[in-house]
């Protein structure tokens, strides 16, 4: 019974940090149309400027908002000085539909690169603002702690900031509207460049998000190479597709589901299957419903 | 169209015609015969692979800076026979093609004299296999990996072993378990590979059983959750008495889940992944505490130990090589291999060829001076190395202490030998340290 | 009649072309020390992959960034091959290609249904998944892995006749080969069927070419050619291990790719060239750079990424098809005149 609860609680707490990162792939799909695969690298350095504010500021909770906007800044400079070039550039021809891929993946690797450049290839251990000790009920105590409560907390109010944003402002109304449809809303008067990079920004802080959070979640310390931020893109990525990459609604939901999946294959199952199974979730839902489940009906198609 | 393609055919044969001429006009490289391979008057030249960056990197990536270190600290006070020590290190990120192409372009294009302490097994064996160092008589001194095969001195005619092997961890550690926790319940978490397999055939062979035994793969450590829920099943169980025996990140993190899920049990770390500078980077002050009481093995002397003449001679030397790195059980390791290595050098003579240096690790090796607290087993039919393992437990300041009573150490083989308290007694170190 | 006539000696213009590129490599492999043969063999292999890929991407405008799940595919099933029915090495490459090829029109029947960044994610997700695979079952031996070791070479060729020429000439004349047959598969009928849907797949659907079947056509060739390449590294590592397929192996191929120019298969040698010398070079320059720790061990990756950014901002189509337009250009400048 305990060991069932505990699956949930870690599967909820996994599976809210892969929303994170799931959002972000959505925010940069829905605004230009490409799967940003430099997410991970976007998380890590942003992470890693948030390791160096918490040793300049000494606090945490200073560190992660700022860290948060240091990664909307990268982000949408990125798209400023490069995505937006990069597609002008090779926007025709057999290239085009490949170019955004394999250019996010190159840039994957500078970044890594970087930042080992910057800070060397050791360990940064990178502490939690809250203990990370399981609540006790009775004698039993659950794999669920402050530090838990506090991810999900900053993941829901993350969530509903985004969509007082998206629902409730202008800029939202031009975000919505420029990824349904840019031409048209471009002759409504639209600045679609701009709202485009504005949704490079916002993909940018959660993606710094989910990386601060997952470090204390996770194995603690942080290094250029963390295969921790890769699995990261991928259950990402995975994530944003279960929800159908255009939703972030389906998002989140696509989040909880792998997060819950695969912490049930890792207490029943076995930890070598764990990627196996999440590929064919992946596998599952694109031939069994390829809109994703909160997917709008349009296809994946081209 | 077709006087295009006529014209590219022509081109494209003119070109291959006069790469072939100026191949041809090359003559083919002659090798001076009269110094051996690697070895200069000033100079010998030693390679290593090892991963300098990737997941596999921290803590593996100061070894290269601990061998350099001593040798360095060897060619100050007059080299080998007047000889420097030369250590070219490549970074093979773990990768087994990494570790094959860095080997080739160490023996083929840098010619180096021998390869010393390439780490990991998987690479290793792909070294073994393709460069094929045996056939090439190319000496493999000291392979920083546990897994028994290497030992094996018909597979690998020129390589010898240094760390006691996996199997005779694990049976050790069985013996150990058996005379201090009779009767509790036993966990085990393994790595789901070579290393983990290892330790489950040491354990068989001593008659071990658990009541709970969770093997984890080494690529899903970045999984968040996954230590969770290997605590979550060995409380399940009630294990009180917990074995550990793997690499330092899953060590770290099962130590530090279990502390956030309030479980306590007698832990038993292996010598892998116990290593408490590598954990107290990963894990942060924090792992002081977590460590505090584990037990766990080693068989060099504590790295806090610095009533020993060598942890106190190879602490002053790499800390003044690297002073802001801390001084750990890879650097210790590390430091140790090329203390063996500038001996066997010095043994294979005024002259050192491969095969008198493989000849002199046979007939003397079994000599050599060293940290270890075993005897090294090195003759013309073993390429066995150190044997055995003392166990302690971890101070509140999270090292390994010398035991109060001094180290007690077993000894076994990877085979089914019996398990034997040593009465070994390590000789004095050479004088400062130097080959002699 | 006059136009048979014209692609018949096309052909064997062609074929004459390959033998004197065969004859000329081999000649070169006599001359050059062993680390280059051994160099020369991973060329081999890596002109293969990165064909393969290009067959996938550049003509049938599909992306993989999990190629290396499939170079593992190919490279375990030739070691099971060879050490459970002690089958010949080429026996060994062909069921290496062949069941590659079927795991790829599995995987591309699935495929032809994603659009490109769809297809990225998913074959991603396989790269990371699929070795860890290898620990789960003992008959592919876990992280120790299985050993491939196509044998010493034949005594007829002489005493001097090392391990890695003999790697070298299998590996070439088996990427000779493939390279052969892969340009003779583009200027058939289904070549042009996968120009045509590259170039506007409503227009292609309208000429009545089957776009779905293509695509899974593409996918099942250039998933066998993988597996040839995957055996081919196997054999000059002697071993297949599932850590010899990381992430990173993926990646590099598509750099490999993108700097052959990903749209034609012309410079494929460029690509597989430059993924084996690009270590060397950036060491020679983190030794000019003042041999610091973090740049020697950062600046291979550092110099992979950045060409591959590079490459496809300003040559997106490659060195090769950037020259033959430029050339084309001056020639119809010419005309026009």
């Amino acid at each position: 019974m305990v060991q069932l609860i505990n699956t949930i609680l870690i599967g909820v707490t996994s599976g809210a940090i892969y929303s994170l990162m799931a959002i972000a792939m959505v925010l940069v799909w829905r605004s230009t149309r490409v799967i940003n695969f430099a997410q991970a690298g976007l998380a890590l350095l942003s992470t890693y400027i948030g390791y160096e504010l918490i040793q300049l500021t000494g606090s945490y909770w200073i560190a992660l908002p700022l860290a948060m906007l240091a990664g909307a800044l990268i982000s949408a400079l990125i798209e400023l000085l490069f995505m937006r070039a990069l597609l002008k550039h090779t926007s025709q021809g057999p290239i085009a539909s490949v170019a955004p891929i394999i250019a996010t993946l190159g840039l994957l690797g500078v970044i890594r690169a970087m930042i080992g450049f910057i800070w060397g290839n050791q360990d940064l251990i990178l502490k939690g603002p809250l203990s990370n000790v399981g609540y006790t009920i009775g004698s039993t105590t659950l794999a669920f702690s402050p530090l838990k409560l506090f991810i999900i907390t900053w993941v829901v109010a993350v969530m509903v900031g985004l969509t007082l944003l998206f629902q409730r402002t202008n800029l939202g109304l031009s975000l919505r509207a420029s990824a349904h449809s840019p031409e048209i809303s471009r002759l409504a008067g639209v600045r679609v460049d701009f709202i485009r990079t504005i949704g490079w920004a916002l993909a940018g802080a959660a993606g710094a998000a989910a990386g601060m959070l997952q470090t204390p979640n996770g194995i603690g310390s942080i290094f250029p190479d963390s295969l921790e931020f890769s699995l990261l893109l991928v259950f990402g990525f995975i994530a944003a597709v279960i929800g159908g990459l255009d939703s972030l609604v389906g998002a989140v939901i696509g989040g909880l589901i792998l997060g819950l999946v695969v912490a049930f294959v890792l207490t029943y199952v076995g930890g070598s299957l764990v990627f196996m199974i999440a590929f064919a979730l992946l596998i599952i839902v694109l031939i069994v419903r390829p809109q994703g489940i909160i997917g709008v009906k349009a296809g994946r198609r081209a | 169209m077709n006087q295009m393609n006529r014209r590219r055919f022509l081109a494209t044969c003119a070109v291959v015609a006069c790469a072939n001429l100026a191949v041809a006009l090359v003559p083919a490289q002659a090798t001076p015969l009269s110094m051996q391979v690697g070895v200069t008057k000033t100079e010998i030249r030693l390679g290593m692979t090892s991963p300098h960056t990737g997941a596999a990197s921290p803590g593996y990536n100061k070894i290269p800076g601990a061998i350099k270190a001593y040798f360095d600290y060897v060619n100050v006070n007059g080299g080998v026979n007047g000889r420097k020590l030369t250590l070219l290190a490549e970074d093979d990120q773990y990768v087994p093609t990494q570790a094959v192409a860095k080997t080739n372009k160490l023996i083929l294009d840098n010619k180096v004299f021998a390869l010393v302490g390439t780490l990991g097994t998987a690479n290793n064996l792909a070294i073994a296999a393709a460069v094929n160092p045996g056939r090439r008589g190319v000496p493999v001194l000291f392979v920083a990996t546990g897994f028994s095969g290497f030992a094996v001195k018909k597979n690998f005619p020129t390589t010898f072993t240094m760390l006691p092997s996996y199997i005779m961890e694990a049976k050790i550690m069985a013996e150990y378990i058996r005379d201090n926790f009779a009767g509790k319940k036993l966990g085990l978490l393994y790595q789901d590979d070579d290393f983990g397999s290892d330790a489950l055939v040491g354990f068989k062979q001593a008659g071990l059983n658990f009541d709970v035994s969770i093997a984890y793969a080494s690529g899903a450590q970045g999984v968040s959750g996954v230590p969770a829920t290997w605590i979550t099943r060995l409380q399940s169980a009630g294990a009180e008495v917990v074995v550990l025996f793997g690499v330092s990140s899953a060590t770290g993190a099962a130590l530090a889940t279990a502390a956030a899920m309030k479980y306590g049990p007698q832990w038993i770390l292996g010598s892998v992944g116990g290593d408490a500078t590598t954990l107290k980077a990963i894990l942060g002050p924090t792992a002081a505490g977590l460590l505090f009481n584990a037990v766990s093995s080693s068989f060099l002397p504590s790295t806090t130990d610095t009533a020993d003449e060598y942890i106190k001679l190879f602490q002053d030397i790499y800390l003044k090589a690297h002073p802001t790195q801390t001084f750990d059980n890879n650097v210790l390791v590390g430091m140790n291999t090329a203390f063996l290595t500038a001996q066997a050098i010095k043994a294979a003579g005024k002259n050192p060829t491969r095969k008198s240096l493989i000849r002199a690790i046979q007939t003397r090796g079994s000599t050599f001076a060293g940290a270890g607290l075993t005897p090294l087993n090195f003759s013309t039919t073993s390429h066995v190395g150190y044997n055995g393992f003392w166990f302690g437990k971890y101070s509140p300041a999270g090292d390994l202490l010398k035991p109060t009573g001094g180290y007690t150490m077993y000894t076994t083989d990877s085979g089914n030998g019996a398990i034997v308290k040593s009465t070994y007694v390590r000789p004095a170190m050479p004088v400062k340290g130097l080959p002699n | 009649m006059h136009k048979l006539k014209k692609k018949q000696k096309k052909q064997s213009n062609r074929i004459v072309l390959f033998i004197f590129f065969a004859f000329a490599i081999f000649l070169l492999s006599n001359r050059v020390d062993e680390f280059r043969v051994y160099q020369g063999a991973s060329v081999a292999m890596f002109v293969v992959a990165i064909a393969s890929l290009i067959l996938l991407t550049g003509y049938s405008g599909q992306v993989s960034l999990g190629h290396g799940a499939l170079l593992a595919i190919g490279g375990y099933s030739a070691a099971l091959t060879r050490n459970y029915l002690d089958a010949p090495v080429w026996i060994c490459f062909a069921v290496a290609i062949l069941v590659t090829a079927a795991f790829g029109a599995a995987l591309g029947t699935a495929a032809a249904r994603l659009s490109g960044p769809y297809l990225a994610g998913t074959t991603l997700a396989l790269a990371v998944g699929l070795p860890s695979i290898a620990n789960q079952f003992s008959v592919l031996g876990g992280e120790q892995g299985l050993v491939f070791y196509v044998g010493f070479p034949p005594m007829r060729l002489g005493e001097d006749f090392t391990q890695y020429k003999w790697f070298f000439w299998i590996a070439a004349s088996t990427a000779l080969i493939s390279m052969w047959w892969l340009q003779n598969i583009l200027r058939s009928r289904y070549g042009r069927t996968w120009r045509a849907v590259r170039a506007n797949e409503v227009a292609a659907e309208l000429a009545g070419i089957k776009i779905g079947r293509s695509k899974v056509l593409a996918f099942t060739l250039s998933a066998g050619l993988a597996g040839l390449a995957g055996a081919l590294l196997a054999m000059t590592i002697s071993h297949v291990f599932p850590s010899a397929f990381p992430l990173g192996l993926s990646f590099l191929l598509l750099t490999g790719a993108v700097l052959s120019g990903i749209t034609t298969l012309g410079g494929v040698i460029i690509g597989a060239v430059a993924l084996v010398a690009i270590p060397q070079i950036a060491d020679a320059i983190a030794i000019g750079l003042g041999n610091s720790e973090n740049v020697v061990a950062n600046l291979p990756g550092f110099l992979v990424s950045a060409l591959l950014i590079l490459t496809v901002l300003f040559v997106p189509n490659g060195p090769v098809e950037q020259m033959r337009a430029k050339r084309d250009h001056k020639i119809a400048l010419a005309v026009k005149k």
